[in-house]
């Protein structure tokens, strides 16, 4: 039992941070996008070129383990390199596609956006192929932290550790950003009333901007930490696609407390179900949890409107 | 005297083709509160978008103390002296009445900057609600946290459009009162009504907008009794059956 809700809690926390990023683009963009999972896979994958790149700069070529961890700092460097890639790569898709949709209805958004997520899914699959891709072979020891005879015990590896940690750091620091900086409380402004903010001095375009490099820069974060505890391979942004959706919508799309909160229940209601009704419907009771929510509460855990 | 405002044979609308604005002009004069009435349709909140640089104009000029301020991104209007407050929606809902506030500060250069203890000196209301969520006020509070949003950026002129929509009639006089206390400060005011007999009672003059030009403009005193007024409110009428 507690070994599940731990597997959920590693699992969630990568849907967590990219529902954030569909929910903040929802919010400020008003559309859903359907890209980003491939933001996800895009993050993992550029994060192993800047590992390999990091690696070749130092000279050594190997990275030697961070303390109880599988990987170097050199990932870590990776990793912020990959975000910052991802965000350029969102700013670059913006400037390409959405900008120019944006003064239409919000459903063509969509499909380009669906248009989008498939070419780049496609040229990430190209650039890398799709053999799955790994940071490091090296094998890490599940710390024992409860004995097996209560709740049948629960191991957990440093690395998952790790994720579920920084990602709660990571949606405290983006609740600080959006409550206590100009930035935040201008995002939240435009979410409201972008005709408002704008006579009120906000510059719109550069909340737009600032929201594709959040959302971007979360959904590398999840895409690497998804390769950390996994492998990375070019359906990783787009299999997690719908459990995203799930978390944005069952949380209060909009709402970022909502996605964090949406990822986790997603999470720990795909794992839980495993031993119930097997591995392959796990993804249908995530929907069951959705549905019955929304029965509840139409707007979703954290939204205001339905 | 250079005008505070000067709106020159402005031409615009929403849609390419389907003019709102037909050559509008307009001038109001540092320290005046200016009404700008007209029957329905006629362009009034439009011409206020177009001066605050929410709708395109196509022709003309729009002045603001001797600078053309034409095609400025509204975003920056706030930096260029100019404020507007829309007539509905007109606060972010979902921000406390301080946030409100302090995002019109934080957005605007330090020395244009009024202290928030200012605005709250000058509405106390908001001053006791200063934690709540500007969505829970009532219309009348959120008025007064429009105007004084707005006014965080020290505008040498402020924009209104229909700031009685939806308030009762006691409400739009104490609304009207802090507007007076407003222009005391220096501000100038334009103001786009419907509500043509409050709005002459505070105004110093009027100009009357038909069919997106101004046909009347005068004295606000002088106008209220002007049989012209209702020649023009009830031709629109007639026009328009």
């Amino acid at each position: 039992m507690l070994q599940l809700v731990a597997d959920g809690l590693v699992v969630g926390s990568v849907i967590a941070l990219g529902a954030v990023g569909l929910t903040l683009t929802y919010s400020i963009l008003r559309f859903a996008n359907f890209g980003q999972g491939e933001f996800m896979t895009w993050g993992a994958y550029l994060a192993v070129s800047a590992l390999a790149f990091v690696l070749a700069v130092t000279g050594g070529g190997v990275m030697e383990p961070l303390g109880p961890f599988s990987f170097g700092w050199q990932l870590v460097v990776a990793m912020l390199l990959a975000a910052a890639l991802t965000a350029a790569l969102a700013l670059a898709v913006d400037w390409l596609l959405f900008r120019r949709l944006r003064r239409g209805n919000a459903i063509t958004l969509v499909i380009a956006s669906f248009g989008a997520a498939l070419a780049l899914r496609n040229l990430v699959q190209f650039l890398y192929g799709t053999l799955p891709e790994y940071y490091t072979r090296e094998i890490q020891i599940a710390v024992r932290l409860v004995p097996r005879d209560v709740l049948g015990g629960l191991r957990i590896t440093p690395d998952q550790m790790l994720v579920i940690g920084l990602t709660l750091a990571l949606m405290l620091a983006l609740q600080l950003l959006l409550t206590r900086t100009t930035l935040g409380r201008a995002m939240r402004a435009t979410a409201m009333n972008p005709a408002l903010a704008r006579v009120a001095g906000v510059d719109t375009d550069a909340v737009i901007r600032a929201t594709w490099v959040i959302g971007a820069a979360l959904a590398a974060v999840a895409g690497v930490f998804a390769g950390i505890v996994g492998q990375i391979r070019p359906m990783l942004g787009f299999e997690l696609l719908l459990p995203l959706f799930a978390a944005a919508i069952l949380g209060g799309i909009g709402s970022v407390r909502g996605a964090v909160a949406g990822g986790y229940i997603v999470g720990l209601a795909e794992s839980l179900a495993v031993p119930l009704v097997g591995a392959e419907y796990r993804a249908a009771v995530a929907f069951l949890v959705l549905i019955g929510i929304l029965m509840i509460r139409p707007a979703g855990l954290f939204g205001e409107r339905a | 005297m250079t005008d505070a405002l000067r709106v020159e044979n402005v031409e615009g609308g929403y849609e390419p083709g389907l003019p709102i604005l037909r050559g509008a002009s307009l001038a109001v004069a540092p320290g005046e509160i200016v009404a700008l009435l007209g029957p329905n349709g006629a362009g009034k909140s439009t011409l206020v978008k177009a001066a605050a640089g929410l709708v395109p104009v196509w022709s003309g000029r729009v002045v603001l103390g001797g600078r053309d301020i034409t095609g400025v991104p509204a975003h920056r209007m706030v930096h260029e002296g100019l404020g507007f407050v829309p007539q509905t929606e007109n606060v972010f809902a979902n921000l406390s009445v301080l946030e409100n506030l302090q995002l019109a500060a934080a957005l605007i250069a330090k020395p244009r900057r009024r202290p928030l203890a200012e605005m709250f000196a000058l509405f106390p209301d908001l001053d006791r609600q200063r934690r709540l969520t500007a969505g829970r006020l009532s219309g009348g509070q959120r008025q007064m946290l429009a105007v004084a949003r707005a006014l965080v950026a020290s505008p040498a002129v402020l924009m209104l459009d229909e700031p009685s929509a939806g308030l009762s009639p006691k409400l739009v006089g104490v609304v009207f009162e802090r507007l007076k206390a407003v222009r005391d400060t220096g501000v100038t005011i334009l103001l786009v009504e419907q509500n043509v007999k409050a709005a002459l009672a505070i105004a110093d003059r009027a100009v009357v907008l038909v069919e997106g030009r101004e046909r009347l403009e005068g004295r606000a005193a002088d106008l209220a009794d002007d049989p012209r007024m209702a020649a023009l409110y009830l031709g629109a009428a007639a026009e328009a059956h």
